[in-house]
């Protein structure tokens, strides 16, 4: 197995998309599951901190060292089976997104879940339970995980399969492969009745699969994954709908939204796979590479449904309706012909976040972005109150995102020092604001190492250490991924 | 004015393309075919023509049923009528040119665009023979265009530069990228395209002066080798570039 220590070899691996960056002794290139349990046992023999790493694509410092060694997982990136008749896939952790979802996509088959980002690792969007423009009707990654070999901190492996050990209330009694038991007793909060990935999933009878999926490398490395798919829609109405008006846009989504989840999955009533919002400031951001943004547009949505020959006429009549009820101008409207086209909408989607990184890689700044979510009724009022807090305050600023599932980012670009210390303020009292409402700090990219303070927004002390208390009853030593989600000092406390 | 636009369907470049059976012809299983890439600028500069001046856009494609696919996004862009001129066997350029020619005189049109290339067989032909059997002038590979009381001023690419042409209508245009930005097929086109219905009619007869005796794949790449990842492997690295491959 190799080991690299030379600066220019694993620098790579000392940070993620965050501008956050970390130290290392060297990288482990594990070929497979036993190399890594040979690695983790003589880790925790060594109470030596260890990080894992996906393919650095995160936004929170996950994968960042603060020390110790990194297990790079680039090698682990076998697709051991496609099973078409079953409709499952079982792979390593490594194997890339993007080329997973063509993979299957050319055997008629589907993988829903879709972040962004497509360019990370599989075992990485489950361990950190990702979800992106479509986990509005698909849900998240969780929804598709059917089972996880884990390697947990002190070399002892399971494997847990959805439906087979569920916690009894909150107590959670599991077997390692070796046959030792492990009992865990599950922290009683409360979570956010939003899309959430702000600390362990937990719920009285929970399956032990939830507590893995999400836990972002914290309880153990996922060395293979099992996951779900569905058939190929035969068709997915794509299109992009310009707005002169901000709120025409967001009452567009309110009704599509409601229509929507009121659907009782007739396939010829408005039901959005998504619906993904675009203000002023973003299109401006895109003008440039794409011209074709009418000049009057003052927000955009893109939406996305499932067609087929039959209801594709009626669809459209449908969503033309809707889009007429709010003002939106049809003449311009994008529409998708061909899947080529609907990967171009998706680019337009990823190019809004490319630009905020190039604009701030340009002038030097850094940025803040919220990744906060709130309750759908909720959404109009936190709208209001993010946009006119930063208006007030004369902060540069662009919002878009995930608005079906009441969930956007709002990126501050300050100039100045004095304006990122007001922009940071302003970050708290957004966190502070949707917890208010009974929202998450984080609805898709995680704690990580960077957002454990907001997570205390949260949750009480007694919560984050009964969250502590579920890390150090698998991992002893507290050496693995030590910084993500658990504040260190409230591990060395339980 | 009729402005005509020719389109062609063909595989996405993103597809993973295989020899079929015959050992003429792709595989076309699994392969997603759209509307030609250079086309899209053709039928751009046709909208665009239509926009300033007047007149109307008809697109014309020889091929079989599936060619609708594509010019059903034509008209979703807003082209104004369309028309299939079918056959399901294979046709060289000629052929190809021949059916179209024929049809352009028939609906009269005066101005006519093409992709520069179609991204199958890349023959960049189409165009020139269609106007040569048209009598049209003919500029190809073009970048920026004007069109004022029937005279056309083109720029067209050519290695290291670009070249001014001045002529006049009728005339054919062969569109390469950079004449414009095409745009995206609207919701309010691919409304009105439903209503439109596309005329199909048996591409005219033309004999085919050349034939695919045979396809082949390019020669599989070698993978590289890593030879040691600091400066101790640069004495085996000078000895390769030397002997194996002899480029020092």
């Amino acid at each position: 197995m190799k080991f690299k220590t030379d600066n220019s070899e694993i620098q790579d691996f000392l940070n993620d998309a965050s501008n956050f960056k970390g130290t290392c002794e060297g990288v482990y290139f594990p070929q497979n599951e036993a190399d890594i349990i040979e690695i983790l046992k003589d880790a925790n023999r060594k109470n030596l901190q260890v990080t894992v790493s996906g393919n650095g694509t995160g936004l929170n410092g996950g994968r960042v060292p603060e020390g110790g060694i990194v297990i790079s997982t680039n090698n682990l990136n076998r697709v051991i089976e496609i099973n078409e008749e079953q409709k499952y896939a079982v792979v390593e952790t490594g194997v890339l997104l993007s080329e997973f979802h063509t993979m299957i996509e050319q055997k008629g088959l589907f993988y829903p879940p879709d972040p962004t980002e497509q360019n990370c690792f599989l075992g990485a969007t489950v361990a950190n339970n990702s979800s992106g423009a479509k986990s509005f009707k698909y849900g998240p990654t969780r929804d598709y995980v059917e089972e996880l070999d884990v390697i947990l901190p002190t070399g002892d492996k399971f494997t847990i399969k959805r439906g087979e050990i569920s916690a009894d209330g909150f107590v959670l009694k599991l077997t390692t492969d070796s046959g030792d038991d492990i009992v865990i007793q599950l922290p009683r909060y409360r979570m956010p009745d939003t899309k959430n990935s702000a600390g362990y999933y937990c719920k009285a009878g929970m399956d032990a699969i939830d507590l893995f999926i999400g836990s972002e490398g914290t309880l153990g490395i996922i060395t293979r994954v099992k996951l779900k798919l569905i058939d190929k829609p035969e068709n997915i109405l794509s299109c992009v709908v310009f707005f002169s008006d901000e709120n025409d846009a967001l009452n567009f989504i309110a009704g599509a939204v409601d229509l929507s989840v009121n659907n009782d999955d007739s396939p010829d009533q408005i039901n959005a796979l998504g619906l993904e919002y675009f203000d002023k400031y973003s299109l401006r951001f895109m003008k440039e590479e794409y011209p074709q943004i009418p000049a009057h547009a003052g927000a955009a949505v893109w939406f996305e449904q499932e067609i087929n020959d039959y209801t594709e006429e009626i669809l459209l009549d449908k969503w033309v309706e809707l889009l007429s009820e709010h003002n939106a101008d049809i003449e311009t409207a994008w529409i998708a012909t061909n899947d080529k086209d609907r990967e171009k909408f998706k680019d337009f989607r990823h190019a809004v976040s490319s630009k905020v990184t190039e604009y701030i890689t340009r002038e030097g700044i850094r940025k803040i972005g919220t990744d906060t979510a709130v309750p759908k009724d909720q959404f109009p009022e936190y709208y209001n109150f993010i946009t006119k807090l930063v208006e007030e305050n004369n902060i540069k600023y662009i919002v878009y995102g995930h608005a079906g599932d009441s969930h956007l980012h709002l990126n501050m670009m300050p100039v100045n020092q004095n304006e990122y210390d007001l922009a940071r303020n302003i970050y708290h009292r957004l966190c502070e604001k949707a917890v208010e409402m009974k929202g998450t700090v984080s609805a898709e990219h995680g704690i990580g190492k960077l957002k454990r303070n907001y997570l205390k927004l949260m949750y009480s002390d007694e919560n984050l250490k009964a969250m502590a208390k579920v890390k150090r009853t698998l991992d002893p030593n507290l050496i693995l991924n030590i910084g993500n989600i658990i504040d260190p000092e409230i591990l060395k406390e339980v | 004015m009729k402005i005509a636009v020719c389109v062609s369907h063909v595989p996405d470049t993103a597809a993973k393309i295989s020899i079929g059976p015959d050992g003429k012809n792709i595989d076309p299983d699994g392969v997603t075919f759209v509307v030609n890439p250079y086309d899209e600028f053709a039928i751009e500069e046709a909208l665009k023509t239509r926009e300033k001046s007047g007149g109307e856009v008809i697109i014309l494609s020889v091929g079989s049923d599936a060619n609708k696919e594509s010019i059903r996004k034509a008209l979703a862009m807003g082209a104004d009528s369309a028309v299939l001129l079918k056959d399901d066997s294979w046709r060289d350029s000629v052929a190809v040119a021949g059916a179209l020619a024929d049809e352009i005189k028939n609906i009269g049109a005066e101005l006519v665009f093409f992709g520069k290339q179609s991204v199958d067989y890349d023959n960049s032909i189409v165009g020139q023979l269609t106007a040569e059997i048209l009598g049209f002038n003919c500029v190809s590979v073009v970048v920026s265009l004007d069109i004022n009381d029937g005279k056309i001023r083109a720029e067209r690419e050519i290695e290291g530069g670009k070249e001014v042409v001045e002529t006049s209508l009728p005339a054919v245009i062969t569109a390469q990228k950079g004449l414009n930005e095409p745009r995206y097929a609207s919701l309010k086109g691919i409304m009105a395209a439903k209503k439109k219905t596309i005329e199909e009619k048996p591409a005219a007869t033309y004999e085919n002066l050349s034939e695919v005796t045979e396809m082949k794949r390019p020669q599989v790449k070698q993978p590289g080798k890593i030879i040691g990842t600091d400066a101790s492997a640069v004495p085996e690295l000078v000895r390769l570039l030397k002997e194996e491959a002899k480029v020092i």
